[in-house]
């Protein structure tokens, strides 16, 4: 795919050889596609976007791709993380932003939805970041300002950041305020100026506590002293346990799933929607030719089709659930797109037997795909699975 | 002060937006009118997930409304004292529906949207009980929402209102416009600072929130509250904590609004109201004003400019098309001729040579189709090429008439080369055996006669062998000589009848081509001559609607100034009697 982008982007160069800003604009864009794939992490001030990309950023399976904090309108990014204070009407929209033409309307797959902050939902109570999920899991299913995303998580970046890096200082103090009786510890627990309260019982000081409480968050601590209460007894466990609940992994999962994984292809989109804008803003002779490529580009590439669908199957907007929507989206390369990832087989299996795994999965979803008591849409769906598992066929021919 | 003093004011005013069909304003201000006396109404107001309802919950220290992440009414609900908790549903008719308080989030999320008004709840709460009620309002978002003109509806009637906005981040550009559009029509106003047990920076925060309402002329307090340590506090009866939620100078702050004098607050709100009603039309009819005058500008100079130089240019492409219709025409005319002239005349030549070698007898059969057939493709092709000429004619003058015009029917009709009668065969004498022989007569007597009278002289009679010999050759040579002759006759009559019915067909052709030039001249002409006056009458009238224009507006502006003055008059008096009530008037800001 990259391959016939580069063809499509130096004809381009070609025809715009006279132009300085469109022959800039589309050197750019070819030499990004040597670069690693950049995921722009957007969204209101006071959103949490710097946190979030601190967290994000010390990830190893994202090593492969550039974060960038809030990136100026005028850097190009392949990938989105926007960061919503709510889930409300007014924000959704805010971040939708419109598509400028039909080719990055058909493979718009290069944003994820983070419901920020989300140990503040319903007042910071315990079960905060539960209900923050849920808000986030019905509004992908239900809005319809959601439909288009990879993903609506409920991420709380602050509890991620610090709990990633515990030191045993901080744990140690956290047991200790653990152990001392829930009710004489509970106002104290009511809010951060309680917290601080010289009144506080025991002999931790003031400063450290509101260090704790600055990087942890007033949520973070109740829910520590929590877990700790409740068996994660030790600075790894805790850390962990944190992490889980505060819906990074989710998040990273995701980014890595639908963005590093696909790399070439977003930033071949990147390059096209690029190539877009200079034949449109200005068309010459020649142009139109170049226009229908792009056309045939999106037409054809796959991996688009594949992301979507997987959008679609994940946030509930398909008739697969269960078993054979966790199949589909493997097979559509979610885990990941190699032959193996897909199938969901070990790294080091016997190609003869991927392959008979391969080969069995697109008997099975060409005969879904042939139902014809399924409605059409369901088809539809079908025939890209067996696409994707042909595919995997395709790379033993 | 009187009751009346600020009842007229009002009155006069509700006649104000009356008349500039601002129905908005005119229930405002009849509310405002209308108020019930004894009863105080808070409003409370702000956007979403800020913690409205844990406010009016910490508050009156019961669960009235639903929190958390369960959608939020899309009606005010008003909760004011009653013995029993109770709750009823007004619909858009007025009609009460009452419900037990338990089910009242369900209830309402049974109903379709748009078909309440609003919801009544009554709680036992010694706060309410001297006739305050509280106002929950759906959150303020989308400024075109019902939602969000249901809640600023309330502030029609509210006598005081809570804005509520969370510690996490300082407020919003929305949430200061909000405070001051909020400020115009309400004076008493308060901002709470909710959710202060989850920020660590909720101070800085409450200073930040507090220097922009000061830098956006709002004089309201900020008061920070936390309703979780508020609610903690009412279950472990913990005075110390309560004082701690922040809650105590807000109590104080409503309680104060509730012991107000209520004529007093009626004059203020009647004053503040009319204020704001006036401010708004003012801010109407001047933007409407500005943009007359801004038309006007344009106009005057402008638009009589633009007119004349619109009919300068007409003048000048009328000159150009006319003169280039003419040329062309000319040059067409010349040009069609001389085309069909010189393909006649190649004809004709063919003709004769045709004729000086060939015998019409022999020739004719064949020649008449050819004339026939070569005539017709002559005339076909000039008449194509004509046509084509003065479709191209037609295009140069609608270019140099400033436009593509439609150029239908400009097409010239048949060629008409069919109408052309067949040449008809000359009368052609053959030389028959009997003239012939006549002739031969002639010339044998001729030659006897002439070389007997020679013989004669040499004593020989008249007719002997020799003269007789001589006539037998003169006999010979004279049918010769007569058959020579008669074919170059021939010959002649054949060339002369060709080339006179070549000459025929030019004559009658070259006529019909003329007149069709000149039908395309005068169609062209007429159009164009038809599309140009109604050009000029277009313009005419362009300038007289501007001049009749400006005049309208001028009286438009007129009456607009002055409707400006009476309402800031009116503005004014409403400041007086604020005043009156106690509280300094703000100028209507220019």
């Amino acid at each position: 795919m990259t391959e016939d982008v580069r063809g499509l982007l130096a004809e381009a160069c070609g025809l715009y050889r006279d132009s300085p800003r469109a022959a800039a604009s589309l050197h750019e864009a070819l030499n990004h596609l040597d670069e690693p794939l950049r995921v722009g992490i957007t969204g209101a001030a006071g959103t949490g976007k710097s946190t979030l990309a601190a967290a994000l950023g010390e990830t190893r399976s994202l090593r492969d791709l550039t974060l960038a904090d809030d990136p100026a309108a005028s850097v190009p990014t392949d990938a989105a993380v926007r960061l919503l204070r709510h889930l409300e009407p007014d924000e959704l929209a805010s971040a939708h932003p419109a598509a400028r033409s039909a080719f990055a309307r058909q493979t718009a797959v290069d944003t994820v939805l983070v419901l920020a902050r989300a140990d503040e939902t319903g007042a910071g109570r315990i079960d905060a970041l539960l209900t923050a999920k849920q808000l986030a899991r019905r509004a992908w299913r239900e809005d319809p300002l959601c439909s288009g995303a990879q993903g609506v998580i409920a991420v709380a970046a602050q509890l991620a950041y610090g709990a990633r890096a515990f030191t045993d200082d901080e744990f140690e103090l956290l047991a200790a305020f653990a152990a001392v009786p829930r009710e004489e510890l509970e106002r104290y627990l009511l809010s951060v100026d309680a917290f601080t309260d010289p009144a506080f019982p025991g002999p931790v000081s003031v400063d450290t506590r509101r260090s704790l409480v600055s990087r942890f968050g007033l949520f973070g601590v109740k829910l520590a002293l929590t877990l700790i209460r409740t068996g994660s007894d030790s600075r790894v466990k805790l850390s962990t346990e944190l992490v889980r609940r505060s819906g990074l992994g989710e998040l990273r999962d995701t980014v890595a799933g639908c963005f590093a994984a696909r790399a070439e292809a977003l930033k071949a989109r990147t390059a096209v929607v690029r190539l877009e804008a200079v034949l449109q803003n200005e068309p010459r002779p020649g142009s139109d030719r170049l226009e229908a490529r792009v056309e045939r580009f999106a037409a054809t590439a796959h991996d688009f089709t594949e992301l979507r669908l997987i959008a679609d199957i994940r946030g509930g907007r398909t008739a697969l659930s269960g078993e054979p929507a966790d199949e589909a989206v493997r097979l559509l390369g979610a885990q990941g797109t190699t032959p193996e990832e897909r199938l969901g087989l070990d790294f080091e299996t016997d190609p003869r037997e991927v392959y008979a795994a391969g080969a069995d999965a697109v008997l099975r979803w060409r005969h879904e795909a042939e139902r014809q008591d399924r409605p059409p849409a369901e088809r539809a769906a079908a025939h890209v699975v067996v696409r994707s598992a042909e595919g995997v066929l395709a790379l033993f021919a | 002060m009187t009751a009346s003093a600020w009842l007229e004011v009002l009155d006069e005013t509700l006649d104000a937006c009356r008349s500039h069909g601002r129905e908005d304003l005119v229930q405002r201000l009849r509310r405002r009118r209308d108020r019930p006396p004894g009863v105080t109404r808070i409003a409370v107001l702000g956007f979403p997930k800020q913690g409205k309802g844990y406010l009016v919950n910490a508050v009156l220290n019961a669960p009235v409304c639903s929190v958390g992440d369960a959608a939020t009414p899309a009606v005010p609900v008003e909760i004011g004292y009653s013995a029993q908790p109770a709750a009823t549903l007004v619909g858009r008719a007025d009609e009460r529906v009452p419900v037990p308080v338990e089910r009242l989030t369900g209830e309402l999320g049974a109903r379709p949207p748009g078909s309440l008004r609003r919801v009544e709840v009554g709680v036992p709460r010694e706060l309410l009980s001297a006739g305050l009620v509280l106002v929950d309002t759906p959150a303020i978002g989308d400024p075109r929402s019902p939602r969000t003109a249901a809640a600023l509806d309330v502030l029609a009637d509210a006598d005081a209102v809570v804005l509520v906005s969370d510690a996490t981040t300082p407020l919003s550009e929305a949430e200061v416009a909000l405070a001051h559009h909020v400020r115009t029509w309400c004076p008493h106003v308060v901002v709470a600072l909710t959710k202060i047990d989850v920020c660590p920076s909720w101070r800085a925060v409450a200073e930040r929130d507090r220097a922009l309402l000061a830098g956006a002329g709002i004089d309201s307090p900020v008061l920070p509250v936390s309703a979780t340590v508020r609610m903690a506090a009412a279950k472990a009866g913990d005075q110390d904590l309560n004082s701690r939620s922040g809650f105590p100078p807000l109590l104080a702050w409503i309680a104060e609004q509730a012991a107000r004098p209520p004529e007093h607050t009626s004059a203020v709100l009647a004053a503040l109201s009319v204020r704001a009603a006036t401010a708004e039309l003012v801010e109407t009819l001047r933007a409407r004003a500005e943009l007359a005058g801004q038309d006007a500008g344009v106009d005057q100079t402008t638009l009589l400019h633009r007119a004349q130089r619109k009919a300068d240019e007409l003048r000048k492409r009328n000159t150009r098309w006319q003169n280039l219709l003419a040329d062309e025409i000319a040059d067409l005319q010349s040009d069609a001729e001389y085309d069909l002239r010189e393909r006649t005349r190649k004809i004709v030549e063919t003709i004769d040579e045709t004729f000086d070698k060939g015998d019409p007898v022999k020739v004719w059969d064949e020649f008449g189709p050819w004339l026939d057939k070569t005539l017709a493709e002559a005339v076909e092709t000039n008449y194509n090429f004509t046509a084509d000429r003065a479709e191209w004619i037609a295009q140069a003058v609608a270019a140099a008439f400033g436009a593509q015009y439609d150029l239908h029917d400009l097409r010239l009709g048949e060629s008409g080369a069919e109408l052309i009668a067949d040449v008809r065969q000359p009368r052609i004498e053959g030389f028959k055996i009997g003239q012939k022989l006549f002739t031969g007569l002639r010339g044998s007597y001729g030659g006897v006669l002439m070389f007997g009278l020679v013989t004669s002289l040499a004593g020989l009679p008249l007719i002997n062998p020799v003269s007789l010999g001589a006539g037998a050759a003169f006999a010979a040579k004279t049918i010769s000589d007569e058959g020579g002759m008669r074919l170059q006759r021939r010959q002649a009559v054949a060339k002369m009848t060709a080339q006179r019915h070549v000459d025929d067909v030019f004559l009658r052709f070259s006529k019909e081509c003329r007149d069709a030039i000149r039908g395309v001249q005068r169609k062209l002409r007429d159009h164009f001559t038809a599309l140009a006056e109604e050009l000029a009458d277009q313009l005419a009238r362009e300038r007289e609607t501007i001049i009749a224009g400006s005049a309208e507006r001028e009286r438009r502006m007129v009456k607009l100034r002055r409707e400006i003055e009476r309402l800031a008059g009116l503005h004014q008096r409403a400041g007086e009697l604020g005043v009156l009530a106690g509280r300094a008037p703000r100028e209507l800001p220019a």
